[in-house]
């Protein structure tokens, strides 16, 4: 639809269609060119207005020659790394991984304009097939390094039938304001059993977007957890289809937000078939004037009965001036279905705090105690020693930082 | 003579504007076991806190020594570190925080503030386990979060444990009686009794005389509308028992 007004378009958007245009992106030029970045007008965005909050979209990255060195490091995992945008030699990989690289973007086709600049964008794809029950972690190393630059990169993994793998992927770069556009999709097969954790660790300079995509056929079961502990803007999509029955995704997330900071994560989890179940759950820690969204949508289609959804968002405010902000949507249209959501936030527990004092631990270690208590419910569940030991080491990290 | 382990001067506290303190005195000589009693909504868990440092609390007048040193500027985890320990009436449910992750806080804490040395784990788990024994506190209890599902019992158990590992120099039980029933009542005040080493003394808060059956108190101390209207030995804790708090009402105005 062609608004009555030509929008007006700023910096970020002159560029953006450039590189889009170069990139034979004209689809998606066109959209920007015509409607700009999404504002809060566009509901999607609401809480994230893009024009707003992005004023310059550096030029897309060169190839890079330096490494520095990862952003987590989980001992015993295979490692691989995309680096502006480009994959790496990587080591021989463990038995039933099968590492490739596809061209093109990997992320189905929809209405949001972040995704169609990731398919437009993206020049290769890291590609895994994995099979069989793999007992190492998989690491993939997102870097954008050097001068500012704009990266859309991707990930496109298969999950044979009745294999388990734990997959990390990481998000960090130089100290520059680039804008990142990464893309993940993944097809979990028959019983596949799944996690799917990404960590955003770029700089504060940084603009993060990313959107993962998953597919989960008879069976499958999904544990995703995203933690945004570093860029100044990070918004990531989570967009989980159950297409199988007996399908179950457990769709965690975590923003921990400092002073200037605007983290956001969006969810739309699609239950197509009968007798599926998802639980979203999501909490956001906020120091600072800063702010944290958590939009949580579950779409029943209309013979999906028996779904079993419950949407929940925890805040907890560090501060008073920053933001929490929870949008949940239910979009129902099966009848035989339990389906919810709900939303809290609140400072740390007053009570839980004296408690921890009057025996003794002092208030820094007490407050740590109860933020770490606060997001155990999504670190718990990692069951992997030396990745719940790097995560809870990235949680204790920004404790500690400002 | 040696100086007491708790000494409280005129004391008057206030929550929200409103003074339910009016005038404390009270000193707990080494070694003693005094009980408060009084009736329920007299100021007796307000004492407790005010004791152990809870902030909505204003002390408006008066003085807190414990072992000769004033307390009333110390934070909480300050006047735990010098020795005070407070088993609380209604112990905090807390989720996310391991009851052993908490145990071991607690005491290395404590530990470094007194200038000593972190507890070895093979100590830690070996102290745990004495004292988990003697209060009949299990390892599976140990494993869920602090307090949390824990039944009433479980929970006043669980603060003797901490009490026991925490060696305090002076300890606050309010109101350790409630919610027990007969049995766990004498689990708990074995578990007190076997902290009675003549150094170690203790602030028994209770309304009923019956815990004072297991605990046996030096001195009674009747409390009524925020401050200490009588006090005699263990014989007065049966007269209460007898009588009522009837002839204490307005006493105190
Ligand atoms: N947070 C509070 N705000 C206002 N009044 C309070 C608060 N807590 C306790 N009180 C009042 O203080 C009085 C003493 O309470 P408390 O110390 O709990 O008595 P006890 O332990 O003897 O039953 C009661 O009248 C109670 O209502
Ligand atoms: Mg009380």
């Amino acid at each position: 639809m062609r608004p009555a007004f030509p929008v007006r378009l700023g910096a970020a958007e002159e560029t953006l269609i450039a590189q889009l245009k170069a990139a034979g992106a004209d689809q998606v030029a066109e959209r920007v060119t015509v409607a700009g970045l999404p504002t809060r007008r566009v509901e999607a965005y609401h809480y994230t207005d893009l024009k707003t909050l992005l004023r310059t979209v550096p030029p897309l990255a060169q190839p890079a020659n330096e490494a520095t060195g990862t952003a987590i490091r989980v001992p015993g995992a295979y490692a691989l790394s995309i680096v502006n945008g480009v994959v790496q030699h990587a080591a021989t990989a463990p038995e039933g991984v099968i590492v490739g690289k596809t061209h093109g973007g990997v992320l189905t086709h929809r209405d949001d304009t972040l995704v169609g600049i990731s398919n437009g964008l993206t020049k290769e794809a890291l590609s895994l097939d994995l099979r069989g029950t793999i007992d190492q972690v998989i690491q993939i190393d997102h870097r954008i390094e050097g001068e500012a630059g704009h990266v859309a990169d991707a990930t496109k993994i298969f999950v044979a039938d009745d294999s388990s793998v734990v997959i990390l992927e990481t998000f960090s770069g130089s100290d520059a304001a680039h804008v990142g556009n990464h893309a993940s999709y993944l097809a979990l097969g028959k019983n596949a059993i799944v996690t799917h954790v990404t960590v955003d660790l770029g700089s504060r300079a940084t603009a993060h977007f990313a959107t993962n995509e998953y597919h989960l056929a008879e069976g499958a079961q999904l544990r995703t957890l995203v933690v945004h502990a570093g860029s100044g803007l990070a918004r990531t999509h989570l967009f989980p289809r159950m297409e199988g029955a007996g399908a179950h995704a457990d769709v965690t997330g975590l923003n921990l937000v400092s002073e200037g900071q605007h983290s956001d994560i969006t969810m739309e989890t699609t239950h197509a078939v009968p007798h599926t179940s998802s639980q979203p759950l999501f909490k956001s820690i906020t120091r600072g004037r800063s702010k944290a969204v958590v939009q949580g949508k579950l779409i029943v289609a209309r013979d999906a009965q028996k779904t079993d959804a419950k949407f929940m968002h925890q805040g907890l405010m560090l501060s008073d001036d920053a933001e929490i902000l929870s949008k949940p949507e239910l979009e129902i249209y099966a009848d035989d279905v339990v389906c919810g959501h709900g939303s809290t936030c609140g400072k740390l527990d007053e009570d839980s705090l004296f408690y921890l004092l009057s025996r003794g631990i002092p208030k820094a270690e007490a407050e740590t105690m109860l933020v770490r208590g606060f997001i155990a419910e999504l670190i718990d569940p990692i069951e992997d020693e030396a990745l719940n030991e790097a995560l809870q080491g990235i949680v204790d990290g920004w404790l500690l930082g400002q | 003579m040696t100086t007491p382990v708790l000494e409280i001067r005129n004391l008057h506290a206030r929550i929200e504007e409103r003074e339910i303190l009016k005038g404390v005195n009270l000193v707990i000589p080494q070694g003693e076991v005094h009980a408060i009693m009084g009736r329920n909504g007299s100021g007796k868990s307000t004492l407790s806190y005010v004791l152990a440092g809870k902030e909505d609390y204003e002390v408006t007048e008066g003085e807190i020594l414990l072992n000769g040193v004033s307390i009333l500027e110390m934070e909480p985890d300050e006047r735990a570190a010098a020795g005070l320990f407070l088993a609380f009436q209604y112990p905090i449910e807390i989720p996310g925080v391991a009851t052993m992750t908490f145990l071991k806080a607690a005491i290395n804490a404590q530990r470094k503030a007194r200038g000593e040395g972190e507890l070895s784990t093979p100590d830690f788990m070996r102290a745990v386990k004495e004292a988990g024994a003697q209060l009949n506190v299990d390892s599976e209890m140990l494993k869920r979060p602090l307090n949390v599902g824990f039944s009433g019992g479980e929970k006043k158990r669980a603060e003797i444990m901490q009490m026991a590992l925490l060696k305090p120099s002076l300890a606050v039980l309010d109101e350790t009686d409630s919610g027990l029933d007969i049995d766990a009542l004498q689990v708990v005040s074995k578990g007190v009794n076997a902290l009675r080493d003549g150094k170690r003394s203790m602030l028994v808060i209770t309304h009923y005389q019956r815990l004072l059956n297991h605990i046996v108190p030096d001195v009674v101390h009747v409390f009524s509308d925020g401050r200490i209207v009588e006090s005699g030995d263990k014989d007065l804790a049966l007269q209460l028992e007898a009588k009522g708090y009837a002839d204490y009402d307005g006493q105190a105005a």
